[in-house]
């Protein structure tokens, strides 16, 4: 089985943790991307939306679990072929929440373009804009190295 | 998984069973948040779409703000939002009006 360990500097992830845990909590009554299912039967659209928070709810659980003991000891993450999906979908869903709880300031055109300075940002938008690029650091080391291992499961 | 219409549906009206029939289009809409390299990676995992493909679509919404991705029979265009909708893609229903 294929396993990518990245070791992650305490200091700086550490304190982006809290803001995912935050954002982790408001996911778990909302979606990241609102259903638009105006023409769907009353019920089939609660038992959509209910079907889609408890998949965003695994996904996000797994990615909080990424931050365990040997983390917080090593400053150690494991992705493989059993989380790597689930976490690339929670990084998802976490950065659409901080666009859309911090991040609006910044317009979506400098979103989208990334063409941003750090160094100008004041808190708490500085460390959300972090961890908003730390999540997709997250996404593109597994869609790097295994991408196929999420094609053919 | 895909909620299953049959058992949360209560029957159609014939009107509305009409108003199902027919083409549906499943379009993905942009956000400005998810990778263009996520959006490939789920056109690839979700339609198995190759990736000269995928990125094709993925440039469709990056550039026009829109892509179709599928066009179909309702049931089927449902399953596919549900499953795009899990990824985070703004996906939505459209009736085919060519058909």
């Amino acid at each position: 089985m294929k396993r990518i360990e990245v070791k992650l500097a305490l200091p700086v992830v550490a304190p982006l943790l809290d803001v995912i845990k935050e954002l982790a909590d408001g996911l778990k009554k909302n979606l990241a991307v609102a259903s638009q299912l105006e023409d769907l039967d009353a019920d089939f659209r609660a038992a959509w939306t209910d079907e889609l928070l408890a998949a965003q709810n695994d996904d996000v659980a797994t990615l909080l679990g990424l931050f365990n003991d040997e983390f917080f000891s090593e400053g150690v993450v494991a992705f493989d072929e059993n989380n790597a999906e689930a976490i690339v979908r929670a990084c998802a869903a976490v950065r659409l929440r901080l666009r859309e709880c911090f991040l609006v300031p910044l317009g979506d055109e400098t979103l989208e373009s990334g063409d941003i300075d750090i160094a100008t940002l004041h808190e708490p938008l500085r460390k959300a804009f972090m961890c908003y690029l730390f999540l997709a650091t997250v996404q593109e080391l597994i869609i790097q190295h295994l991408d196929s291992s999420i094609l053919d499961s | 998984m895909t909620p299953i219409r049959s058992h949360t549906l209560p029957k159609h009206e014939p009107q509305t069973e009409l108003a199902l029939g027919g083409e549906w289009r499943v379009v993905v809409l942009n956000d400005p948040v998810n990778l263009m390299s996520y959006v490939v990676l789920v056109f690839k995992k979700v339609f198995g779409f190759d990736e000269q493909r995928a990125r094709k679509h993925m440039l469709e919404v990056h550039e026009q703000g829109r892509s179709i991705v599928w066009s179909g029979l309702r049931e089927k265009a449902e399953a596919y939002v549900f499953t795009l909708q899990q990824w985070h893609l703004n996906a939505v229903l459209e009736p085919d009006e060519a058909h």
